[in-house]
């Protein structure tokens, strides 16, 4: 599995590890089901603290591309490619509106309202 | 071109040595009791007890010149189709062939000598400074033959690596891969059992002699056969990272300065002879499976490692080698 982390990316690290695994499992580095390395393989690899790593992992949890399993470790969710790449333009989008200053809420009403 | 054709050419004698070797020694094994059945006993000695020396188990003539002669054409096959497979890179066979061709024409010249004249096979002689030469002589063609075909490999004569990945200045790029052998767990757990079982009935004072014997080598067996059962790999600008077991523990570094080349090859067990940490004519392979290799050649010396997507991760390594350069 390549992962790549944006040296030059001003955001916090656990979003960057968050950015780095979100983005290989887009491009179908791991595929579904697949056993992630464990986080203290994978803080090493990326030079970051173990912490950090699990946070960027549970944020992946949250958004529904990882599974923890007792025992089982850290696994990549079924359809996680196609949701990672969608979940990914959902964040680009609220930045966005953040920037021309709309809120989380009127985004929300926005895609409502679409028909 | 040149180089090519003498190494075709070499090839082809080597390959007409070896069915020179297995036909002559099938014609000893067979021609030894056959040519000299008049001076033997109906049934001929053939094993004898270890302590004194005695025959203790007989075959009747055509068993005993038969028998060791099926054993051989067997191994010579299961050799001829290992190196189908492999290709000229089974640099064991030929070891294996020199070394019990050997052996076995040693052990039927011992029992024919044993049995000569002798007109009840429990009368036969004792075989056993015989059969320690034989052991020796086997022991020492396998050691000479092995250490020759290591020596034949020729330095260079490999790929020359995977062309280097582009690296985006302003980006950290690292690869990891892991592979596992189930076969190798379930022997561990195995062997792990037994010596556990045996322990905890010396422990217990079941049976009446400690079980050492039978313990220490299982539990040692059960520790390397779990500690090679799988394997990680991290490429990073750090270097390459090869670590063993579910520990992580041992772990083997190169730095990018260390490192000449990498690439991708496909291996087979046949080829490095057996699975684990293997040492042979194309260098270390640490082999669970056959296929995919990520090959790296560092310091001069050629190490494998049996991963898949081995193609990136030694475009990586060698990306990493010369921005260390």
């Amino acid at each position: 599995m390549l992962l790549t982390l944006d040296i030059a990316d001003s955001r916090p690290l656990h979003e960057q590890v968050a950015a780095a695994i979100r983005r290989a499992i887009a491009e179908g580095e791991c595929a579904a089901g697949d056993r992630l390395p464990p986080a203290r393989e994978l803080s090493q690899a990326l030079g970051v603290n173990a912490n950090t790593v699990l946070r960027g992992l549970r944020s992946l949890r949250d958004e529904g591309l990882l599974e923890f399993r007792r025992g089982r470790g850290v696994t990549v969710a079924q359809g996680a490619a196609r949701r990672s790449i969608l979940v990914d333009r959902v964040r680009e989008l609220v930045a966005e509106a953040a920037r021309l200053g709309y809120a989380k809420s009127d985004l929300m009403e926005m895609i409502r309202v679409v028909p | 071109m040149t180089g090519n054709v003498a190494g075709k050419r070499g090839a082809g004698v080597a390959r007409w040595a070896a069915y020179g070797w297995v036909a002559g020694v099938l014609a000893l094994l067979l021609a030894l009791p056959l040519l000299t059945a008049g001076r033997l006993p109906d049934r001929v000695a053939t094993h004898w007890t270890g302590t004194s020396g005695r025959p203790d188990g007989s075959m009747p003539l055509w068993a005993a010149a038969v028998f060791p002669a099926l054993i051989w054409a067997v191994a010579s096959a299961v050799v001829a189709v290992a190196h189908g497979r492999a290709g000229s890179a089974t640099a064991w066979g030929g070891t294996v062939l020199l070394s019990m061709g050997v052996t076995l024409v040693g052990a039927q010249a011992a029992i024919v000598r044993a049995n000569l004249d002798h007109d009840r096979w429990q009368d036969a002689e004792s075989v056993t400074p015989w059969v320690v030469g034989t052991l020796a002589a086997g022991a020492a063609v396998g050691v000479a033959a092995a250490l020759v075909t290591r020596r034949r490999v020729p330095p260079g004569a490999r790929p020359s690596g995977t062309p280097p990945m582009e690296l985006p200045p302003d980006q950290r790029v690292v690869w990891l891969a892991s592979a596992s052998n189930p076969w190798l767990y379930t022997l561990a757990a195995v062997t792990g059992a037994t010596a556990l079982i045996a322990l905890v009935l010396t422990v217990g004072g079941v049976v009446e002699a400690p079980l050492w014997p039978l313990i220490v080598p299982f539990a040692l067996v059960s520790v390397l056969t779990f500690g090679c059962a799988s394997v990680q790999v991290l490429v990073t600008d750090q270097g390459l990272r090869v670590s063993f077991g579910p520990l992580g523990w041992p772990a083997r570094r190169w730095r990018p300065a260390d490192l000449e080349s990498a690439h991708a090859e496909h291996r087979t067990p046949a080829q490095v002879g057996g699975w684990g940490y293997r040492l042979s004519g194309l260098g270390t392979t640490v082999m669970l499976r056959a296929g995919e290799c990520l090959v790296i050649r560092a310091r001069g010396k050629d190490f494998a490692v049996s991963v898949d997507d081995a193609e990136r991760g030694a475009a990586l390594l060698n990306a990493v080698a010369v921005r260390g350069r």
